[in-house]
């Protein structure tokens, strides 16, 4: 063996012991006295411990896996979301055990800190599962396990377990978009407050509220439909072609049928957009508000009755109530955490 | 305690391994001393860093190989195979020029990681998975996989030399190396543009 290579696994082996938990003073000083020999042991120590530390960016890998076992070869899966979510959580407390999984991610992902930060699911013969998060104010594009795409707008969460028969896409908060890979054998359904829609190869969104879920069909064909009501009658199902737009409520599902490019505008909040037609100032603060950390409140009923129209970036909240002062008898409060319109 | 150069160092030079070691082995015939070389130029480059640090690291550490590789062939411990006095590394910089950017996309250093994880062999893979992904103790880790806490030592020192090596991209490997590079690169620019 050449002395180089003598040398590199003389680094490795201090390093090893380093990491055995006993290490004393008198290991160290050893330990100090053998890189400060030759240059040459001090770079190749350098090197080994620099990509060690490296590799605990592996600790992301483990998220959602049970502790203890050794996960196959190969048995990632990349896409990318915003932990920044599971990041702030991770800060707040040190990992209980039973959540330790979600929160390594979290940890991992700190040494990464960067805005593109990443998701590793994990994938076991042909299962898998995961967590995607945005927060508010974040549009967040993530690819799943079987190649579908999904765009989680503000705020919202979804969970996502694939298997052989199946994919599963539980909306649990506000609204994702889905561009569904085609796979004829495996249904692709979202379900939200207990609807279930189901597509083969298609996009569409769908958004759950307190009172109801929507769907808007972009593409193709989803099938729109809910288990049985609490009197055991089984509701319609109904099946919505691409430019549909339903809203699922407690009463039954009001469809609407509108052209594509109509329909796609609903899903302009990919793209940093909020488009209202005749909307009531009411529910535009209420889009808007899905949106911003920052509310808009209206502090009169009769200034949420005021009807508008438009093309705004939702991120521009101030630039949207510049405008509503303009066109309309209102007053805006601007507060640090919120802004509320007055009727002037 | 790692010393600002140190820090320095494994940012700005390792970095720059995969470029480093393929410039050395196009200007190098002996094969077998390619780790030699390149431990020398990190052993130069960090020596000089001590007194003062390079303005531009990568073209530091390309210069510290190229004179090391002429001091070398003069001292007459090469017999010149092929033309040695070509060591302009031009080429070199076009092959690799953005690694420090692309070593700090998440995805790419994650991506690696997974991979280097996947080569290790079996038993060795294990340990590190335990100890330094579950952060397991080594004598946890010795419990659990029924060895003696000399032998999870012993694969924990292997795999971070492993680890290293797939890490950094340097471990000469023949001239597998090229072409394995060229393809981590097409595939490394088609990622970025889907993203």
């Amino acid at each position: 063996m050449h002395d180089s290579r003598r040398i590199e696994h003389a680094a490795a082996e201090w390093l090893a012991r380093r990491d055995r938990g006993d290490w004393s003073a008198h290991d160290e000083r050893a330990l100090e006295e053998w890189l400060r020999a030759s240059t040459r042991h001090r770079v190749e120590f350098l090197r080994l411990e620099s990509a060690w530390r490296e590799a605990g960016r592996l600790q992301a890998l483990a998220a959602g896996l049970p502790g203890g076992t050794v996960p196959p070869r190969g048995a990632w899966t990349l896409g990318p979301v915003a932990p920044a979510a599971y990041v702030r959580a991770a800060r707040a407390r040190a990992p209980q055990p039973g959540r330790r999984w979600r929160y390594a991610l979290a940890a991992g992902f700190a040494l990464a800190a960067t805005a593109s930060a990443l998701w590793l699911g994990w994938r076991l013969g042909g299962r898998s599962e995961a967590d995607y998060a945005s927060t508010v104010g974040q549009v967040q594009a993530v690819t799943l396990a079987d190649g579908s795409s999904a765009v989680l707008s503000s705020g919202s969460r979804v969970h996502v377990r694939m298997t052989r028969g199946e994919r599963d896409v539980e909306l649990l908060e506000g609204e994702a978009y889905f561009d569904v890979a085609h796979d004829t054998g495996r249904p692709f359904v979202v379900t939200a407050g207990g609807r279930h829609v189901t597509a083969v190869g298609t996009r569409f969104s769908v958004r759950s509220d307190a009172q109801d879920v929507r769907v808007v069909v972009t593409e193709g064909k989803v099938r729109l439909d809910a288990p049985p009501g609490a009197d055991g009658r089984a509701t319609p199902v109904s099946l919505l072609p691409a430019g549909s737009v339903a809203t699922a409520g407690r009463n039954g599902v009001f469809v609407r049928s509108l052209p594509v490019a109509e329909a796609e505008r609903y899903l302009e909040w990919r793209s940093g957009f909020l488009t209202f037609d005749d909307a009531t100032l009411a529910s535009a603060a209420a889009e808007f508000n899905r949106f911003n950390t920052r509310k808009l409140e209206l502090a009169d009923a009769t200034v949420g009755e005021l009807r508008i129209g438009g093309n705004f970036r939702w991120a521009n909240l101030d630039s949207f109530v510049r405008l509503v002062e303009m066109g309309f008898p209102v007053r805006a409060e601007r507060l640090p955490d919120r802004i509320v319109l007055h009727a002037r | 305690m790692p010393t600002d150069l140190d820090d320095w160092f494994a940012r700005e030079i390792l970095v720059h391994e995969r470029a480093l070691v393929h410039y050395l082995q196009r200007c190098w015939p002996q094969r077998d001393e390619l780790h030699d070389l390149r431990q020398e130029v990190y052993a130069r480059v960090y020596e000089a860093a001590a007194r003062s640090r390079p303005a531009s690291s990568q073209a530091f550490l390309f210069a510290t190989a190229r004179h090391l590789m002429t001091d070398r062939a003069r001292r007459g411990r090469v017999v010149s195979i092929e033309p040695v006095g070509d060591f302009e590394p031009s080429n070199v910089y076009l092959v690799d020029d953005v690694s420090p950017e692309r070593w700090a996309g998440a995805r790419q250093a994650l991506k690696r990681l997974a991979e280097a994880l996947d080569r290790l062999p079996d038993r060795c893979r294990e340990v590190v998975w335990l100890r330094r992904v579950e952060e397991l103790p080594q004598k946890d880790v010795a419990e659990r996989l029924g060895i003696s806490g000399k032998t999870v030592e012993k694969h924990l020192a292997k795999g971070m030399r492993l680890i290293a090596d797939h890490l950094y991209g340097g471990e000469p490997r023949g001239g597998a190396l090229r072409a394995w590079t060229a393809s981590e690169e097409d595939e490394d620019d088609a990622r970025q543009q889907a993203d």
